[in-house]
């Protein structure tokens, strides 16, 4: 137990003394969280645009204003023809254009559905399909307001037609994606550094020659990995604290669910990448080398994880094979307590699943572990 | 076929001794196909300074890192202060100091720091911590430096100090692998100094070595070649034997011997 107590107390002095550490704890979280979180998005944001207004009606004009006034689309003004829209979308000035047809007013109130044209640049067919459908949310909008005050319509339903769309009502990614996307970089980034650090700082003790000069003491094996593993599991807790208080501050994020439970399940998880950790110290010479394994590794975890690819959306052997990912586990449980508040009991089930992999990953690495070199 | 009648004579032939340090019969170790250490075996007394001697790969290294624990032996037989190397590694551990070629303190801590670390890995209390940390400043003479970064050290100090912590838990036997290997001659003399000190306190020291001249300082000397001892002995009767005035030219000799 002492000695565990000073392999703690000489593993922090040399993080407090090395300003990249220090750096890495404090920094990385904070600057991942911000850049990933606003990087990895799905919503559409300052979509450059113009209108072609061939109606200039007082409908025409509210239509217009609607389309100025949002943040999702960026307004650069008017031209008077689509051909002058269609040269501008071609040279790539903008990313969609919204033509009022003639008579678009007179059409609208006598219940002859005009035709309003959107025309999208579809190279990034994704964002252009959210890109659509944000402009029909917008027509529909305004539509709901017109329709009360259309005095000769009564029980009729009138649309402001958008060509080539369908309208999808409840779809709202500028709240889906980040709040999606934000505690899945906090498992993200909880994962790649306790299992980086772990295999660095023993590889590291490899390379010096310390390692080899703690093998001929009478350490043992257990306490030699818990005097590595116990500093770096306060390292990754602070970080995942300065993540989730970066989240917090940043996007208004803040967890629903119980802390305790986030952080016990966060230590069940760490279970899993600390035993990666050392598994990679045991193969790796050097600290490239032990970087290569954990980061080979953890890339397929992420991407099995169900992070940015819905694990529904994978074949349905890959889908068999994410079962096997601890990373998924931990991935649900990080998103159930952040967005709904989920409670313990309902997640035993993960909890369970981290526990028994954490447990098979970290005896793995143990017993590969020896107090011998060669 | 040949390590089988090894580990038969081996295992007839009782090791236990107790005016001997260490005990080595029909060591082997075997990489692969490559054999690193060919049936070695020699005894060192108790507060005997001995001497390893080889060219680079000769299979030095190796074969202290079995008797320190460090590498499971292929075949044969080793006993370090009583205690069996299969076996007892964790006990040997408890009664030797080793120090590497490789410089082994960390260079990102204080002397003090280094110092105190150590001393609570072998388990010593905080009280005892504090008095060998004292001593052992005292003894180096390293009161100025004691709170400066081990890394900021000239490397003759540095190699004295990782000797110093590889004995705070006062070992019987002290184990070093080219302890002087780039390090100038005064500081070279200093660490030799030491050694004796060490070798009339009765502990006993197995150093490996390049330098010849060091060589004469040894009480007995082995010397390697492809894994196999070729010669060992007192320096002075190794000197008569080839009628060579140094232990350069014993050496000199027996690799042409060898070779031819």
């Amino acid at each position: 137990m002492q000695r565990i107590l000073y392999l703690i107390q000489k593993e922090f002095r040399q993080i407090l003394r090395e300003p990249a550490f220090l750096g890495l704890i404090f920094g990385a979280p904070l600057i991942q969280v911000l850049i990933l979180g606003f990087a990895i998005t799905t919503d559409v944001k300052n979509v450059p645009m113009i209108m072609v207004d061939q109606d200039h009606s007082q409908m025409s004009n509210r239509l217009v204003e609607a389309f100025s006034n949002t943040k999702s689309f960026h307004f650069l003004g008017q031209v008077g023809t689509a051909k002058e829209a269609v040269h501008l979308l071609d040279r790539n000035k903008i990313k969609l254009a919204v033509v009022i047809p003639p008579h678009f007013e007179r059409d609208l109130k006598t219940g002859r559905q005009p035709r309003v044209q959107l025309l999208a640049d579809g190279v990034d067919g994704n964002s252009a399909g959210v890109a659509l459908s944000y402009a029909n949310q917008i027509a529909l909008k305004l539509q709901k307001q017109w329709f009360p005050r259309l005095p000769h319509a009564p029980g009729t339903v009138k649309e402001i037609h958008l060509t080539g769309i369908e309208a999808r009502m409840l779809y709202n990614p500028s709240l889906e994606s980040v709040n999606n996307i934000v505690p899945g970089i906090l498992a993200v980034l909880v994962m790649l550094i306790t299992s980086f650090l772990t295999g660095m700082t023993i590889v590291r003790e490899k390379e010096i020659g310390t390692l080899e000069q703690l093998m001929v003491t009478p350490i043992r094996r257990g306490e030699l990995i818990l005097g590595k593993v116990i500093p770096l599991i306060i390292v990754g807790l602070l970080l995942f604290t300065i993540a989730i208080i970066s989240a917090g501050l940043v996007f208004g994020l803040w967890m629903k669910g119980n802390i305790l439970t986030l952080y016990g399940m966060s230590l069940l998880f760490m279970m899993t990448t600390l035993g990666m950790g050392i598994f990679a110290s045991t193969l790796a010479r050097n600290q490239q080398q032990s970087m290569f394994i954990t980061w080979f590794l953890g890339i397929f975890a992420i991407l099995l994880s169900g992070f940015f690819i819905p694990i529904e959306n994978m074949p349905r052997v890959i889908q068999w094979i994410t079962y096997l990912n601890p990373v998924r586990y931990f991935m649900i449980v990080i998103r159930e307590i952040y967005l709904k508040g989920t409670a313990l009991h309902y997640l035993w089930k993960e909890a369970l699943e981290m526990t028994v992999f954490g447990g098979a990953m970290l005896t793995m690495a143990t017993l590969r572990f020896h107090k011998r070199v060669g | 076929m040949s390590q089988i009648q090894n580990s038969n004579t081996a295992d007839t032939v009782p090791m236990e001794d107790d005016t001997m340090a260490v005990s080595v019969r029909e060591l082997t170790r075997n990489f692969g196909k490559f054999t690193a250490v060919d049936r070695v075996s020699f005894s060192v007394q108790k507060g005997e300074i001995f001497g390893f001697l080889g060219a680079n790969g000769a299979g030095k290294t190796t074969t202290i890192r079995m008797l320190c624990g460090l590498l499971l032996p292929t075949s044969g037989q080793a006993s370090i202060a009583g205690f069996n190397v299969y076996t007892e590694a964790e006990q040997i551990k408890m009664h030797i100091g080793y120090m590497s070629q490789r410089f082994s303190l960390y260079e990102d801590l204080t002397v003090r720091e280094n110092i105190q670390f150590y001393g609570g890995v072998y388990g010593l209390s905080r009280k005892q911590i504090k008095e060998k940390t004292r001593e052992l400043l005292d003894y180096l003479n390293l009161w100025d430096q004691a709170n400066k970064l081990t890394a900021d050290l000239p490397l003759g100090w540095k190699q004295r100090m990782a000797l110093s912590t590889t004995l705070l838990h006062d070992p019987q036997i002290i184990f070093l692998d080219e302890p002087t290997s780039g390090v100038d001659p005064v500081s070279r003399r200093n660490f030799w100094l030491l050694i004796y000190k060490l070798a009339a306190r009765g502990k006993t020291v197995f150093v490996t070595t390049h330098y010849m001249d060091e060589a004469e300082y040894c009480n007995r000397l082995s010397i390697m070649r492809f894994g196999k001892i070729v010669e060992i002995g007192p320096p002075g009767e190794l000197k008569a034997k080839y009628h060579a005035r140094t232990m350069q030219d014993v050496f000199m000799n027996i690799e042409h011997r060898e070779e031819r």
